[in-house]
């Protein structure tokens, strides 16, 4: 007896350590076995906290990828919302602005489409907000575009309310707002009043929004009302645009033109 | 060496641990456990027994945050048990020694060797209880290398920095 307590104290040392380990991997092997304990895992509120506040920090390093994920699937959406409406000759391409100005009278903007991408001169550019532009030069893999923000683009325009056309233009000062033209006197023009794309032209379907009436003045003597319409897209902060692709646009620009 | 700077840097090596190193995703095989720092260089003035104790504590606080309840624990535990051994290899008298571990104490060479010993044991055990399985052996080798490498960099650089 007395011998078998001295090989007991003398191997202490590695009894404690076979009693500790034997131990550790019961908890494993209850842990593989069973549903956790909520104390001994992430499910702890100290922990769960700490991995919320490193979510926190970096989940702004992913901020990129996930608008990038985000506006496809708009796209996406788009596409889908035109093919249920029967919009079928309609299909719209994500793109991405690379370089703009808002402060000139020309301004322009450059998107990473091209050629490559199916992207040709005159396809109208929006956003999820509304207009943006027409592009203008096309090349294999970027493409420039005239925005509605630059003295030289026109847009025929309507009012959602009655479906009396207008044209959009822009003075040249403030990228937050254009003008609208060609609204005769007796037209009741009211603040508020939103103004969409008029389908006329096939650059854009139907029903884009364009913006809302900031103010109408009628001059003494004008047959026109001088309307400010401020435009639904923020073109200082302009990040992911849609190309709008239309498959008739040749063909009916084809046969406006046989008409001359 | 005083007891609660030991525990301080515990602290301080587990939040290094848990906010920066398990963040860590290079291609999934690299898993610095950098926190078994303040096990390897923790004095050996208390009982063996309560070494591992210590060790069994450290290994259940990191298997709580990363949900492997009993892998760290059961790793911890071993290093904690066969330490006195490596070092009592290394030094003349272990009895004697009542400082943390250091290079003063070991020696460069003797320290490196210590580090690699520990870590590599250490994160053998840790991949290869977590994937359960003899299937994933050559993940679990190639896992134990690459972590085990940088683990090891990162304890030899620390004691460079502050023994040098």
């Amino acid at each position: 007896m007395q011998n078998l307590l001295k090989i007991l104290l003398r191997y202490s040392n590695f009894l404690v350590f076979i009693v500790l380990e034997v131990a550790a991997f019961m908890l494993l092997v209850l842990n593989n076995a069973y549903p956790r304990s909520s104390l001994l895992s992430t499910a702890n509120d100290v922990v769960a906290w700490q991995n919320e506040q490193v979510r926190e920090v970096t989940g702004y390093f992913q901020l990129r990828g996930m608008n990038e994920q985000l506006a496809a699937e708009n796209t996406a959406l788009r596409n889908q919302i035109a093919t249920l409406e029967g919009q079928t000759c309609i299909y719209y391409e994500p793109a991405k602005v690379v370089q703009m100005t808002t402060d000139q009278l020309h301004n322009y903007l450059t998107i990473n489409r091209g050629s490559k991408d199916g992207i040709e001169r005159g396809q109208g550019i929006r956003n999820k907000d509304g207009v943006v532009g027409i592009v203008r030069t096309v090349g294999l893999n970027y493409s420039v575009v005239l925005p509605i923000i630059n003295t030289h683009t026109n847009l025929s325009c309507r009012f959602a309310k009655n479906d009396y056309i207008g044209t959009l233009q822009w003075d040249g000062k403030d990228s937050r707002f254009a003008q609208l033209t060609d609204v005769a006197a007796h037209m009741v023009v009211n603040p508020g009043d939103t103004i969409i794309t008029s389908g006329l032209s096939p650059v854009f379907p139907e029903g884009i929004p364009v913006g809302t009436v900031e103010n109408s003045t009628l001059y003494e003597g004008d047959s026109y009302h001088t309307i400010r319409i401020r435009l639904f897209t923020n073109f200082k902060r302009l990040k992911y645009v849609e190309v709008v692709q239309n498959a008739d646009q040749k063909e009916l620009e084809e046969l406006e033109n046989g008409l001359d | 060496m005083d007891w609660t700077k030991q525990i301080g840097r515990y602290i301080l090596v587990m939040l290094l641990q848990v906010l920066l190193f398990d963040q860590l995703q290079l291609l999934g095989v690299c898993h610095p456990y950098i926190y078994i720092l303040c096990l390897m260089m923790m004095p050996v003035t208390l009982p063996h027994n309560v070494d591992m104790i210590i060790g069994a504590l450290v290994g259940v606080v990191m298997d709580i945050f990363c949900n492997s309840l009993g892998v760290h624990t059961a790793a911890c535990i071993l290093i904690m048990f066969i330490r006195p051994y490596i070092i009592s290899s290394m030094v003349n008298d272990i009895d004697r020694l009542n400082e943390a571990i250091s290079m003063h104490v070991l020696g460069v060479e003797n320290m490196i060797k210590y580090v690699l010993i520990l870590v590599f044991v250490h994160h053998a055990v840790v991949f290869l209880l977590a994937a359960w399985s003899w299937s994933h052996i050559g993940f679990v080798l190639i896992e134990t290398v690459v972590s085990g490498i940088i683990t090891s960099f990162i304890i030899i650089g620390y004691n460079i920095l502050r023994y040098r």
